[in-house]
């Protein structure tokens, strides 16, 4: 592999490693929003039985 | 208006993505005579803004365990944990392109009698143990109080690794701005200075996205235990 190649090999690599950093915050925050909503509605339905 | 850290960060991930195409194809290339592998130099322009964004991510991280600490502000733990995620972060990708650039121009990847590659491996670490601790341990004041400590202490680190090439110069390159002896092209410092911003502005936005996910986290668990009580 020639040098050039292997610096874009990386550089990619670590674009990667930023855009999946960056995808897991999404879907953390996606997953909990869903998350509680889901509880507050338990707990609203509990309030008003 | 709120702006969300997550439209932030993906503002900072298109900026380095930019960084990454004018470091390939538009800065200039370094002399041959100067450098044993001079298209790796090319990483500079990824390696300097990463480790500028992890010094920010560690300044951020001692302010918010000196709140946390001394003033008991939950704002200040939020910082606390999302500094420390970002640090890890930048701090293992300033490692890795460093090692890329090593192992091309110095024939290994690391020295490990390199002052200023060892604190900075240690910050990146305390980070590392900081994340890892904080998911294995029960959320209290004493968890938390130990952490914020590390926090605090670790920061020691920062000022240190700052100084190290201009105290102890070994194999690591000297500064090349803001120093009378930079020689930096001045199209090689737009490319950089467009990163270092790109890299500050995903900096700042991860952190505001993982203050609103410890928020979020703390919300669940306090619904988590509401729920249970109420089932009982």
């Amino acid at each position: 592999m020639s040098g050039q190649t292997y610096l874009i090999a990386a550089y990619l690599g670590m674009i990667g490693a930023l855009a999946l950093w960056t995808w897991t915050v999404f879907a953390r925050s996606k997953s909990l929003e869903s998350k509680i909503d889901s509880l507050e509605k338990a707990l609203a339905n509990d309030e008003s039985e | 208006m709120r702006i969300r850290g997550e439209a932030v960060a993906l503002l900072g991930l298109a900026g380095a993505g930019l960084t990454f195409w004018l470091g390939m194809t538009w800065a200039p290339s370094v002399s041959i005579d100067a450098f044993k592998a001079p298209e790796a130099q090319r990483i500079f322009y990824w390696h300097v803004p990463s480790a500028w964004a992890a010094m920010l991510a560690f300044g951020m991280l001692f302010i918010g365990s000196i709140f946390w600490f001394f003033k008991r502000s939950e704002w200040a733990w939020r910082l606390h944990v999302a500094s420390s995620e970002a640090g890890l972060a930048t701090g293992l990708m300033c490692v890795w392109s460093g090692c890329i650039w090593g192992a091309a121009e110095w024939g290994v990847p690391w020295d490990w009698t390199d002052i200023r590659l060892n604190t900075f491996a240690m910050l990146t670490l305390l980070s590392l143990y900081l994340v890892l601790g904080r998911r294995s341990q029960p959320d209290g004041v004493e968890t938390r109080d130990t952490f914020a400590a590390f926090g605090m202490y670790g920061f020691v680190l920062v000022p240190f690794t700052y100084i190290a090439t201009r105290l102890w110069q070994i194999r690591h390159p000297g500064p090349v701005v803001a120093t009378s002896e930079g020689s930096l092209n001045s199209d090689m410092g737009t490319v950089l200075l467009i990163g270092a911003i790109s890299f500050t502005v995903l900096i700042i936005g991860h952190v505001m996205a993982g203050m609103r996910l410890t928020k979020l986290e703390l919300r669940l668990e306090d619904l988590q235990t509401r729920y249970e009580e109420e089932s009982r």
